[in-house]
C-alpha cells in the first residue's frame, strides 16, 4: 500500500527514468553523438573514416575487453600500458633471435600473461590492494622494459610476415582488426557462456560468498590478472607490428586510464560485480568515436581532455543515479 | 505529574514487503528503567534506530520532553540528550579510549583545539564517579569485547544523556560485569535519568528494570511493570499465542528426535582457544536438531569450524562415521554438506545477480557441458526450485536485491538444496523474514529432514526452536549443554538454561 | 600518544638506508648530496603530506600531479602574461589547488563517485585546462622566458647554515633549501591539524568508522570535503616550489607524481584502509624514497633499476601494513569473549 507523498513519487518516477535511461546511455549517446558529427562533418561517415576510428580503437578495445574482467572482480590494473610495451619488446628480441613467427606470438602474449599471473598472485593470496599491486607493477614493468630495451628504438623492418599483423589488409580491412574481433567475441563467449563468467561476476558481487559456496576464488582472481596482461601484451605486439618499431616507453601513462574508462563508460562498475565485455566495447566505440569526431571537427587537444574528463564524470553520475 | 523523557508515537517502519515496525509506542519517564524484549526480528532494533535518529520511519512521531523532534538526525538526538550503547562496536578501532569516549565532541578551545587537559579531567571524573577503570590512552582496537562495552557506557554517560537506549549490553559480560552494570544503572535512575534496556535475560529484567515492554512481530503486545508480571507470563507474550497453536500443530508434526538412527555428523570433543570448548554431540540422518543460546554463546564459530570456513584447534570431526579434515567450504561441499549464514548479505547472497544465478552458485559444476555454462539446465534447475519454495516473483532473471527479505532467504536455501545435501546447517535462518515465509521454511526444513538429510539450526529464537526441533541444544559461553528430545523439554528450564551463565 | 611500531621500522628502514648508501655510494655523505635530498624531494614530502589526507578517510587522490600542473600554468600565465605581482600570485596558487581539491572532495560528496573514478576524471580534465590555458602554447615566445618575480624565484633560496652559525670555517654544513623549511612548516601545520583538533579527530574517526561517524552526528561530506582540499592546497604548494625551481611550467609538470606521494605516504605508514597515519610517516618515507633513489644513482645504477626498485619498496611497505593489519585484528579477535 503506498502511503508516499506526491513528493516521494516524483522520486520514484525520476529514480524510474535513471534506471532506465542509465543502461541505455551509451548507445542512446553513441547514436546522438554519431548524427551531430555526421551533420557537422560528412566525411565523418565515409567508409574510409569508420574504418579508421575502429583501427584507431584496436589497442585499447584488445585491453579493455582483457581487463573487463579484473574491473568485474572489483579490482584494477594499472599496468596495462608498460606490459604493452615489455610484450611489444620481448617479441623483438625474439624475432631477432630468429624465432619463427609463431613462437613470437606466443612468447610475447605470454610474457604478459605472466607478469599479470604474477600481480594477480600477490593481489588474491597475499590479499593487497589491487590499486598498489598494479602501480607498483607499472613501475617495476616499466624499468624492466627499459632495461632490457633502452630508449632506442629498435626497427622491425626486415619481417614482413610480422609487420603484417600490424598494417596488412585482407578484404581492404586491416588484419589488426580481425585479431580485435577474435579476441573481442572470445572474451564476450567467455563472460556469458562459461562458468568463468559467472564466477567473475560473482567474486566482484561478493567475495565471500562466493568463497563459502565452495569457489576457489583466490585462483579465479590471479587468471582474471593474467588474462590483462595477455591483452595488454598483445596490443604492444600489434602495436609494434604497426609502426615497425618496438620501444620501452610505450603505454605511456594514461594508458591505463584510457581502458579503465572504456570498461567503466560500457557500464561495469568499478566495485565489481556484474559486468559484460560487450557493453566495454561500446565504450570503447563511444570513445574512439568522441575522439575521431573532435579530431575531424578540429577541436584542439585541450579541449578534448577536458571534455572527455567531464563526459566520464557525467556518465558515471548517472551510472550512480541509476542503482 | 512528571513528563515523559521521550515518547515513541505509532512508528512505523515499512521495508518494501517487510513490517518491521508497526504502530509502536514506548513511553520513558525519567528515573524509569524499561526492559524491552521480544524474540529476534520483533521489531525492537528498528525501534530504537528511529528513537536514536538512525532510521527515518516511515510514519510516527518521537516527543522528547513534549516537543516533536526531528526524525532521522542522529545530530538532533543526541544533542536532545538520548545516547544509545548499540551492540555492533561503534567505536574508531585505532583511536584512544579518551578519544572514543567524546568520538564526535571533544571539547575545544577557541581555536578549534580539542581541549586535552579538560577532556582528560572530565573523563577522568566520568571513570570515578562510575567506578569503572580504563587506560584512557590505549587503543580501543586492542581491548577485549568486555572492555569495549565500558568505553561505549561511558561514551554514553560523557552525553549527559536524559534517555540511554541499551541494545544487549551484557551479551559478553560476566556475572561481577552485569552487577557493576546494573548499580551504574541504578545510580542513573536516581539522577532521573531514562533508560531502555534491551535483553533477552530474564533474570536481570527482574532484577534491575521496572517496567517491561513486549514486542512481537513487529508489534507492542503487552506493557506492564515488572511486580505485576512474573517470568511465565513474560515467556508466554514473548513466544505468543501461536506457539500454543505451533504446538498443536507441531504435535501433528510428528517429531523425530535421531531421525533414521544413523550419525552422519559426530563433533567429538570440538575446542577452539578462546572461542568454545570440548564441543560434542551427533547430529542424525532424518532429523532436525536446534542449538540454542544468546549472542555471544559462540554457535557461529562453532558451525564455521563444522564447515570447513574456521579451524578448530582441538577434537575430530566424523561425517558418516569417517574422520575429516576439512580445509575450505569447497570439501564441505564436497561431502555433501551445505551451510546458510547468519549473515545473508554479507556471506550468503549475490544481490545484483539473478536469482537464477543465485541459485546455481554452489552447484555450478553441474551445469557444466565441456567448457561452456548450459543455461537452459541451468534455468530449468532454477525454475524447478523457485516453484518448490514459491519464491516470489517467480521471475528468476531478477535481481535478487529486488527480493524481500522472506524470498532472498529463501533463495540463499534454494542454492544449497540444489545441492541435494546430506548435510545441511542453518545459522538464525529467518532473521527478518515475514511469518508467511517463516512458515514456509520451517515446511521446507521438515521436509528436508523426511527426505532423508540431517538438519542442524542455529537460532535464539525460542518460538522457532520449539516449533520445528527434534532435538534441543543450549550452547552457552562456547560449552554445548546435553542434547534432548523436544517433546521432553519445558519452556521454563530452557529459558533458565539459555540465562545461565557458564561456570 | 603512542608511537606506532610501524613508524619505528619506518625510521630505523631510513637510518639503516642512509647508513648503507653512506658507506657503499661515493658522495652519499657529503653536504652536497644531503641538499640535493632536501631540494629535491621537499615537495615530494608535501605532497604527500596532502596525500595522506584522503587516505585517511578511506578514499584515494589520483590528481594531485595534475593539480601540480595546474597551478604551475597558472602562475606561469599570471606572471609572463599578465604580469601580477607575485604576492597576488602565491596566495592564488594556494587557492586554486584548494579550489582543484574540494571540487574532488563535492565529486565524491554529491554525485557520489568512487574517489579512484573520481579523481581519475578530474586528474584527465585538469590535464585538459593546462593544456588549455597554457600561456606557452599560446604566446610567441614565453617558452624561452625565465620568471623573474622576486616572490617566485625566492622560494629558491638556499639558507647558508655553516656561514650563519659561524662555523663555516670550520665543518662544511649543507645549505638548507627554503623549499625544506617550508616543507617543515607544512609538517607542523598539518600534523598539529591531525593531532590536536577537533577536526583531526574527526578525520580519523571517519576513516576509522564510518558509521559511528555518522552515528555521532559528524558532517561527513563537509570532512571529506575538507580533506580533499587539503590534499589540493599541497599540491598547490608543491607547484610553486616546482616553478620557483625551474623559473618557468610546462604542460607536463607533476607527470607521474602522485604515484611518488601515494608511494611516500603508504611507506609512510598510512594504511589504506582508513583511520590509522600521521604526517610524519608521509614526509620521513618521501625523503626515504630519495635517499634510496639518490643513493643508487650515485652508485651508478641506472634510472630504469631505479624504477624497478620503487616498485618493489612499494610493494613491501603495502606488505607490512597488511601484515600489521592481520596482527591487529587477530589480537582484536582474540580478546573477544
Amino acid at each position: 500500500m503506498s502511503t508516499e507523498s506526491p513528493v516521494a513519487q516524483g522520486h520514484t518516477r525520476r529514480a524510474r527514468l535513471f534506471r532506465v535511461l542509465g543502461p541505455n546511455a551509451l548507445p542512446i549517446a553513441i547514436l546522438v553523438l554519431g548524427v551531430i558529427f555526421a551533420v557537422a562533418q560528412p566525411a565523418f561517415l565515409t567508409a574510409d573514416n569508420l574504418i579508421g576510428i575502429v583501427r584507431q580503437v584496436v589497442l585499447i578495445g584488445i585491453m579493455a575487453s582483457c581487463t573487463t574482467f579484473v574491473i568485474m572482480t572489483g579490482g584494477v590494473d594499472l599496468s596495462v600500458g608498460p606490459v604493452l610495451a615489455f610484450g611489444g619488446l620481448v617479441a623483438f628480441f625474439c624475432l631477432n633471435a630468429g624465432w619463427p613467427l609463431a613462437l613470437v606470438i606466443f612468447a610475447g602474449t605470454t610474457s604478459g600473461f605472466a607478469v599479470g599471473l604474477i600481480s594477480g598472485a600477490v593481489i588474491a593470496f597475499a590479499g593487497l590492494p589491487p590499486i598498489i599491486v598494479t602501480l607498483a607493477a607499472l613501475s617495476i614493468v616499466r624499468g624492466a622494459a627499459l632495461t632490457i630495451g633502452g630508449t632506442d628504438q629498435h626497427l622491425i623492418n626486415s619481417w614482413p610476415d610480422y609487420t603484417f599483423i600490424g598494417s596488412g589488409m585482407i578484404f581492404g580491412v586491416p588484419f589488426s582488426i580481425f585479431i580485435f574481433a577474435v579476441v573481442a567475441l572470445v572474451m564476450i563467449f567467455i563472460q556469458k557462456r562459461t562458468p568463468l563468467g559467472l564466477l567473475v561476476a560473482a567474486i566482484g558481487d561478493n567475495e565471500r560468498a562466493a568463497y563459502l559456496s565452495g569457489h576457489r576464488t583466490r585462483l579465479t582472481k590471479m587468471l582474471v590478472y593474467g588474462i590483462s596482461g595477455f591483452g595488454a601484451a598483445l596490443a604492444g605486439i600489434i602495436q609494434t607490428a604497426q609502426v615497425h618499431t618496438a620501444i620501452a616507453i610505450y603505454g605511456p601513462f594514461g594508458t591505463e586510464l584510457d581502458v579503465i574508462a572504456a570498461v567503466v563508460l560500457g557500464g561495469t562498475s568499478i566495485m565489481g560485480g556484474r559486468g559484460s565485455v560487450a557493453r566495454t566495447l561500446l565504450g570503447v566505440f563511444f570513445l574512439g568515436i568522441v575522439n575521431d569526431g573532435m579530431n575531424i571537427l578540429n577541436v584542439s587537444v585541450d579541449i578534448q581532455l577536458i571534455a572527455k574528463g567531464i563526459i566520464i564524470a557525467c556518465a558515471l553520475g548517472l551510472a550512480a543515479r541509476g542503482n | 505529574m512528571d513528563r515523559p523523557l521521550i515518547r515513541g508515537i505509532d512508528l512505523t517502519k515499512v521495508y518494501g514487503d517487510l513490517v518491521a515496525l508497526n504502530t509502536a509506542n514506548l513511553t520513558v519517564m525519567p528515573g524509569e528503567v524499561r526492559a524491552l524484549i521480544g524474540s529476534n526480528g520483533a521489531g525492537k532494533s528498528t525501534l530504537i534506530k528511529i528513537l536514536t535518529g538512525a532510521v527515518t520511519p516511515t510514519l510516527g512521531k518521537v516527543e522528547i520532553e513534549g516537543e516533536y523532534a526531528p526524525l532521522g538526525d542522529p545530530r538532533e538526538m543526541i544533542r536532545r540528550g538520548v545516547a544509545c550503547i548499540y551492540q555492533h562496536s561503534n567505536l574508531a578501532p585505532a583511536m584512544s579510549v579518551l578519544d572514543n569516549i567524546y568520538l564526535g565532541r571533544q571539547p575545544t578551545s577557541h581555536l578549534g583545539l580539542v581541549a586535552v587537559k579538560r577532556q582528560r579531567q572530565a573523563a577522568r571524573a566520568l571513570l570515578d564517579r562510575h567506578g569503572i577503570t580504563l587506560d584512557l590512552d590505549v587503543a580501543v582496537g586492542s581491548l577485549s569485547t568486555v572492555k569495549q562495552k565500558e568505553v561505549e557506557i561511558l561514551k554514553a554517560l560523557a552525553l549527559e544523556a536524559r534517555v540511554i537506549l541499551m541494545d544487549e549490553p551484557t551479551g559478553w559480560l560476566s556475572a561481577s560485569e552485569v552487577g557493576k552494570l546494573h548499580a551504574t544503572i541504578r545510580a542513573l535512575k536516581d539522577r532521573g535519568v531514562g533508560i531502555v534496556y534491551i535483553s533477552h535475560m530474564l533474570d536481570e529484567i527482574f532484577a534491575v528494570c521496572d517496567t517491561v515492554t513486549v514486542m512481537r512481530d513487529g508489534k507492542v503486545i503487552a506493557e506492564s511493570a515488572v511486580v505485576d508480571i512474573d517470568r511465565p507470563r513474560v515467556v508466554h507474550l514473548m513466544v505468543g499465542e501461536k506457539l500454543a497453536r505451533e504446538s498443536e500443530q507441531a504435535g501433528q508434526h510428528k517429531r523425530r528426535p535421531r531421525g533414521t538412527g544413523e550419525v552422519r555428523l559426530g563433533a567429538r570433543r570440538l575446542s577452539k582457544h578462546g572461542v568454545f570448548t570440548d564441543v560434542s554431540f551427533d547430529l542424525y540422518a532424518g532429523e532436525i536438531l536446534c542449538i540454542t543460546g544468546l549472542i555471544g554463546s559462540k554457535r557461529t564459530e562453532l558451525l564455521r569450524t563444522l564447515f570447513g570456513a574456521d579451524r578448530f584447534d582441538a577434537g575430530t570431526l566424523e561425517i558418516e562415521g569417517k574422520r575429516v579434515s576439512l580445509s575450505s567450504p569447497r570439501g564441505a561441499i564436497a561431502h555433501g554438506m551445505g551451510f546458510l549464514p547468519e549473515d545473508r548479505h554479507r556471506e550468503g547472497l549475490m544481490l545484483d545477480l539473478s536469482t537464477n544465478e543465485n541459485l546455481a552458485m554452489a552447484t555450478l559444476s553441474r551445469f557444466r557441458s565441456g567448457i561452456l555454462l548450459s543455461a537452459r539446465r541451468l534455468s530449468k534447475s532454477a525454475r524447478l526450485m523457485i516453484e518448490a519454495l514459491s519464491i516470489q516473483p517467480p521471475d528468476g532473471n531478477r535481481a535478487v536485491r529486488l527480493l524481500s527479505g522472506g524470498n532472498q532467504q529463501k533463495t540463499l536455501l534454494g542454492k544449497w538444496l540444489t545441492l541435494s545435501p546430506r548435510i545441511i546447517i542453518l545459522d538464525e535462518p529467518t532473521v527478518g523474514v515475514d511469518v508467511g515465509a517463516k512458515a514456509e521454511i520451517y515446511a521446507i526444513l521438515r521436509k528436508e529432514r523426511d527426505r532423508g538429510a540431517a538438519v542442524l539450526v542455529v537460532s535464539s529464537d525460542l518460538e522457532e526452536v520449539l516449533t520445528v526441533a527434534d532435538r534441543i541444544a543450549v550452547m552457552v559461553s562456547g560449552r554445548l549443554g546435553d542434547v534432548r528430545d523436544a517433546e521432553a523439554t519445558d519452556i521454563n528450564a530452557l529459558v533458565r538454561e539459555i540465562g545461565s551463565q557458564a561456570a | 600518544m603512542t608511537i606506532r611500531p610501524a613508524t619505528l621500522a619506518l625510521v630505523a628502514f631510513f637510518a639503516l638506508s642512509m647508513a648503507v648508501f653512506s658507506v657503499f655510494a661515493p658522495r652519499f655523505a657529503s653536504p652536497s648530496n644531503i641538499e640535493d635530498l632536501m631540494g629535491g624531494f621537499s615537495f615530494i614530502a608535501i605532497l604527500a603530506m596532502g596525500e595522506a589526507f584522503p587516505i585517511l578517510t578511506r578514499g584515494i587522490d589520483l590528481s594531485v600531479g595534475a593539480i601540480v600542473a595546474l597551478v604551475g600554468m597558472v602562475i606561469f600565465d599570471m606572471s609572463l602574461i599578465f604580469h601580477v605581482p607575485g604576492y597576488v600570485i602565491v596566495p592564488t596558487a594556494l587557492a586554486v589547488g584548494a579550489l582543484a581539491g574540494a571540487v574532488n572532495g563535492m565529486l565524491i560528496v554529491f554525485v557520489r563517485l568512487q574517489p579512484f573514478i573520481a579523481t581519475l576524471a578530474t586528474l584527465a580534465t585538469y590535464r585538459g585546462i593546462v593544456y588549455a590555458i597554457s600561456g606557452r602554447q599560446l604566446v610567441e615566445g614565453l617558452t624561452t622566458t625565465p620568471i623573474r618575480d622576486k616572490w617566485i624565484t625566492g622560494i629558491e633560496t638556499y639558507f647558508d647554515l655553516g656561514r650563519m652559525l659561524g662555523i663555516g670555517r670550520m665543518v662544511h654544513l649543507p645549505a638548507v633549501p627554503l623549499s625544506f623549511l617550508l616543507m617543515l612548516g607544512v609538517f607542523v601545520i598539518l600534523q598539529g591539524v591531525l593531532l590536536f583538533s577537533k577536526f583531526g579527530r574527526s578525520v580519523l574517526t571517519l576513516g576509522g568508522n564510518a558509521e559511528a561517524a555518522r552515528l555521532a552526528g559528524l558532517n561527513t561530506g563537509a570532512i571529506t570535503v575538507i580533506c580533499y582540499a587539503i590534499s589540493g592546497v599541497c599540491a598547490g604548494l608543491a607547484g610553486l616550489m616546482l616553478v620557483a625551481k625551474l623559473t618557468t611550467s610546462t604542460e607536463g609538470l607533476g607527470f607521474g607524481m602522485e604515484l611518488s606521494a601515494i608511494a611516500a605516504a603508504v611507506i609512510g605508514g598510512v594504511s589504506l584502509s582508513g583511520g590509522v597515519g600521521s604526517m610524519f610517516g608521509p614526509a620521513l618515507g618521501a625523503f626515504l624514497l630519495g635517499a634510496i633513489l639518490l643513493g643508487l644513482t650515485l652508485l651508478q645504477v641506472s634510472q630504469y633499476t631505479q624504477q624497478i626498485v620503487t616498485g618493489c619498496i612499494l610493494l613491501a611497505a603495502v606488505g607490512y601494513d597488511r601484515l600489521l593489519l592481520l596482527r591487529r585484528l587477530r589480537r582484536r579477535l582474540a580478546n573477544t569473549g
